[in-house]
């Protein structure tokens, strides 16, 4: 069975009016189609973009580093860059966003922040969509005692304090050196990335389950089953391909959420590990020197906003491209 | 000195609980500003009244009882206005006389008996305490009383060993002796001191407020509260002390009104102080009618209300830099600020029974490294923040004995990477002599304990840019302060590289850098303070977990100098403290520490009280109770 792809909207009927063949009609992909409709979407484009941009800046950000600005994120100038009185200097010609309190650049901060904050979020993400994913197709597909299990596991999941657990796990797991659950978990990007991944999955879970329900009761799942094909077979051949798309766009939704919750984790000082760049780590220490530095707290802001609006913006605009009945 | 340790973090300045001693103010750097009319004029002419409103961020474990605080700021406020001892301070930097103890409800200063061993304080007469009690004398049992409630357990007294010396204090503390026998009252007004063993400095420790009096009965029922029914000796007491009501039962007893923990404490006058020739110290002065101590707030809070007028003095906490900076170099605001050496060490302990730092060399090398002006720029002030520290005793304690030495000197204190590497290559650890052990494992991930507050982070980073040169990377683990000091101070954490301790002085006395840093009493988690290790047994490395079959050890030098008194002592001491910077090495001492005080401009004839290293409240006058 191939994926359902008849949908009222792909094409627009030719001149010849409904029911005429048009010599124009043309046959397109579902990824043209895709690629068709979200162009269109102006600032989904300047998503990418940006988001391209930061993930090229985040990458290249050693090469920065040690050929264009020639320092570190660690490496401190504390006479270069600091006054008599221990106070940083601002943005120049050298130091292009200014300096932090030990000296620091605020540029190559942000640049390996930005390493930070995309590894967590896309690790995270991937934890979070891989679980829900499977739960909520297990859920879906099977439902009965199973799907009534999944669903209080979620209930419960989603009634804890989150944020709250989720700094006592990480600095529980964090503060130690030999890590936590006998050394299972260790201190670093990993604890965080799997502390957030976690705790956000339910969401994506209770979306595929309720595609999964509508799903399992179509005639192509049904022929499938007909045809001798097990639940194993149907789940991965017939019904994931199905929910692809919901998961395609939420997974771009759940991102920027997942590094606003880092920011957040690392903003209170829990789970990364010391001298690791972080986005929310330079906020908070900015906000004490926000009336002497303020170019400490605009730039990890203004970066961490940025790339938060984008994914957003690449979100939305998945979303209308994939399911036309919700565009704007 | 937990208590010390606690305002070093919360505050991350100076605070140093006590002073004394050493009168060689001339000795004693300061980077005060130009002279200013309030702090080297007595100003006779200052009406007293007003309202002195101070802050304190937090109050969190501060209980104003005086066998408990072991904290500079509760120490400034009980000598200043709450509570007087048999000695006392006058209140005043060290280059006025501040460290000098003075006889304060001692009508004299003590005599000592031909082998050191019997003290003879005579008791000022006509003294009283502050109301409800106001017609009740000071006498010789009330400093008993005093002295055996820090011998009780149930009262969880802060430093008793400052007072074991006194014969008697073991068989009282394990309940063997009703009393302590080396304590007698000869009458009301003489107290005999018997000593086991000579302590020229005993007078210092008759200048703390655990050996403040205590009047007969008040404490029963208020082992653990005994601050909130505090009775004052002092020019003030609590808003609300003459209504307490020691008839009644002690669960009956209400507190005083003005000690609201975590709100305010509120310090109105005693009415029965006696001025003038009764409290020579502080009887002309005492000029602010009440003293108001606001709870809780952020230091940036706390620096705009003392701009704005709203607050005048903030007790810890640490000023701003860019209130540091706009203060010092604005004209009009530089008589507000002033900056004083608070005899308290700032340093990086090495743990010389763990690798690679059980090897001379490698702590050598890590002291050639190490960028002190680097680590003192991080600090809030930057320049002013004090002087770098090339060896470990403060001048406060040492005076200049030791004042042009430095084993480790670099240039402007930046650290010399070529000297190090030298000294690196002579350590087993270089074992190609290149100057980096980057090849032994023992250098790579060295645990290194911080402070999570500011600035050691950034402190921790610099350090790691130090030592990257002779192949050790650091494994920084952040902690809060309370906890980083407990991973410090137990062995079995194997905690390498500790980057956040300080230390002060609980009076100008070497005798308190050494014992309590150093000595093998002060060692394992039921002691304090000496996380390097110094002096462990072979058995305590053993039960801890070291391969390190021996460390080194100056208890023979201890042994040596506890015992001598004066100059004699203090010299020993200076010699001892070159021991450890050659031969020991167990610290990279960076910074004497500087106060840094702003008040506001309400506040007129500001003093420093060297004693706890903070503000001598009661010579503040307020600007608008003058005429």
């Amino acid at each position: 069975m191939a994926t359902v792809t008849a949908d009222p909207g792909i094409s627009a009927p030719g001149p010849g009016g409904p029911g005429e063949a048009s010599p124009q009609v043309v046959g397109r992909s579902l990824g043209q189609l895709f690629w068709r409709r979200f162009r269109r979407d102006r600032f989904a484009l300047a998503g990418v973009v940006f988001l391209v941009i930061m993930i090229l800046l985040a990458l290249g950000a050693g090469f920065i580093a040690d050929n264009i600005v020639h320092h570190g994120p660690n490496e401190t100038f504390v006479r270069e860059r600091l006054n008599d009185f221990g106070l940083p200097k601002g943005p120049d010609r050298a130091f292009w966003f200014g300096s932090d309190n030990a000296g620091r650049d605020v540029f190559v901060q942000i640049l390996f922040g930005a390493r930070t904050s995309l590894i967590i979020a896309f690790f995270a993400t991937a934890l979070s969509v891989s679980i829900g994913v499977l739960m909520g197709l297990v859920a879906g597909y099977y439902r009965g005692k199973v799907d009534t299990f999944v669903s209080r596991v979620i209930d419960v999941v989603m009634s804890l304090p989150v944020l709250l657990l989720a700094v006592g796990l990480a600095a529980a797991c964090g503060l130690q050196p030999q890590g936590c659950l006998g050394g299972l978990i260790k201190p670093g990007l990993g604890l965080v990335a799997m502390v957030i991944g976690l705790f956000n999955w339910p969401y994506i879970a209770r979306i595929v389950r309720g595609q999964v329900l509508s799903l399992r009761e179509k005639e192509f799942i049904e022929a499938a089953r007909s045809q001798g094909s097990g639940n194993l077979r149907i789940i991965s051949r017939e019904v994931l391909p199905n929910v692809a798309a919901p998961i395609i766009v939420y997974t771009t939704l759940i991102i920027p959420n997942n590094i606003l919750f880092e920011a957040a984790l690392s903003f209170l000082g829990i789970g990364l590990p010391p001298l690791t760049p972080a986005w929310g780590k330079m906020l908070d220490q900015a906000g004490a020197t926000f009336t002497y530095a303020p170019w400490m707290m605009l730039y990890p802001g203004l970066f961490l906003f940025l790339t938060v609006l984008a994914f957003n913006l690449v979100g939305d605009g998945m979303r209308d491209a994939l399911d036309p009945r919700t565009a704007r | 000195m937990r208590r010390y340790l606690k305002l070093l973090a919360l505050a991350g300045v100076f605070t140093i609980v006590a002073a004394a001693c050493n009168t060689g103010g001339d000795t004693v750097t300061t980077t005060t500003p130009p002279p200013t009319d309030g702090e080297t004029t007595a100003a006779p002419e200052l009406q007293r009244g007003g309202t002195l409103n101070m802050a304190m961020l937090s109050d969190d474990g501060i209980t104003y009882d005086p066998q408990k605080e072991y904290y500079s700021v509760t120490w400034s406020v009980f000598r200043c206005c709450l509570l007087r001892t048999l000695m006392s301070y006058r209140g005043a930097a060290a280059d006025e006389g501040g460290t000098e103890v003075l006889p304060d409800l001692a009508a004299e200063p003590p005599t000592v008996s031909a082998d050191g061993l019997t003290w003879t304080f005579k008791i000022r007469e006509g003294v009283t305490y502050a109301p409800p009690l106001q017609d009740v004398e000071i006498t010789a049992q009330d400093f008993i009383r005093a002295l055996e409630r820090e011998f009780t357990p149930e009262a969880g007294a802060a430093y008793p060993f400052y007072y074991s010396i006194i014969e008697g204090t073991d068989a009282f503390n394990e309940g063997e002796a009703d009393t302590i026998s080396g304590l007698t009252a000869v009458d009301d007004k003489t107290l005999e001191v018997k000593l086991t063993t000579p302590a020229g400095d005993l007078p210092f420790r008759f200048a703390m407020p655990a050996t403040a009096p205590i009047p007969e009965g008040v404490t029963d029922g208020h082992d653990e509260d005994y601050g909130r029914f505090l009775v004052a000796s002092g020019p003030y007491m609590f808003q609300g002390a003459d209504l307490l009501d020691f008839t009644a039962a002690p669960a009956d007893q209400a507190p005083v009104a003005g000690f609201d923990p975590g709100r305010a404490h509120v310090l109105v006058r005693n009415p029965s102080w006696g001025e003038g020739e009764s409290d020579p110290l502080r009887g002309e002065f005492a000029y602010a009618d009440e003293i108001n101590i606001a709870i809780g707030g952020t230091e940036e809070d706390a620096a705009a209300k003392i701009d704005n007028g709203e607050l005048d003095y903030l007790i810890d906490g640490v000023h701003p830099a860019d209130q540091v900076q706009r203060y010092r170099t604005t004209p009009d605001l530089q008589a507000r600020i002033f900056i004083h050496p608070s005899d308290a060490v700032r340093y990086l302990s090495m743990n010389v029974a763990s690798p690679p730092f059980d090897d001379v060399h490698v702590r050598r090398s890590i002291n050639l490294a190490t960028d002190k002006d680097g680590l003192r720029r991080l600090r809030p002030g930057g320049e002013l923040a004090g002087e770098i520290a090339e060896h470990i005793m403060v001048p406060g304690v040492l005076g200049d004995l030791l004042a042009d030495y430095a084993p480790y000197a670099t240039a402007n204190g930046q650290g010399d990477i070529e000297a190090a590497q030298a000294e690196m290559a002579q350590s087993k650890y270089d074992t190609n002599g290149d100057g980096s052990c980057e090849e032994s494992p023992e250098c790579n991930n060295v645990l290194a304990v911080t402070d999570e507050g500011d600035p050691y982070p950034d402190q921790a980073a610099l350090l790691s840019e130090n030592y990257a040169p002779l192949g050790i990377t650091l494994d920084i683990k952040q902690f809060d302060r309370g906890t980083m000091y407990d991973k410090c101070n137990d062995p079995a954490s194997h905690t390498t590289f500790c980057l956040a301790p300080g230390w002060g002085k609980d009076y100008a006395n070497a005798t308190t850098f050494a014992e309590p840093l150093f000595g093998n009493a002060s060692l394992g988690p039921d002691s304090c303070c000496n996380y390097a290790l110094v002096g462990a047994t072979a058995e305590q490395l053993a039960e801890w977990g070291y391969d390190a079959p021996e460390v080194p050890s100056i208890e023979d030098k201890l042994a040596e100098c506890n015992p001598l008194q004066g100059d004699e002592q203090t010299q020993c001491f200076a010699e001892l403290d070159q021991l450890l910077m050659e031969e020991v090495v167990p610290w990279v001492p960076y910074l004497f520490d500087n106060n840094i005080d702003i008040v506001s401009e309400n506040v007129l004839n500001y003093h420093f009280d060297q004693f706890a290293g903070l503000g001598a409240y009661e010579k503040f006058a307020i600007a608008s109770a003058q005429a």
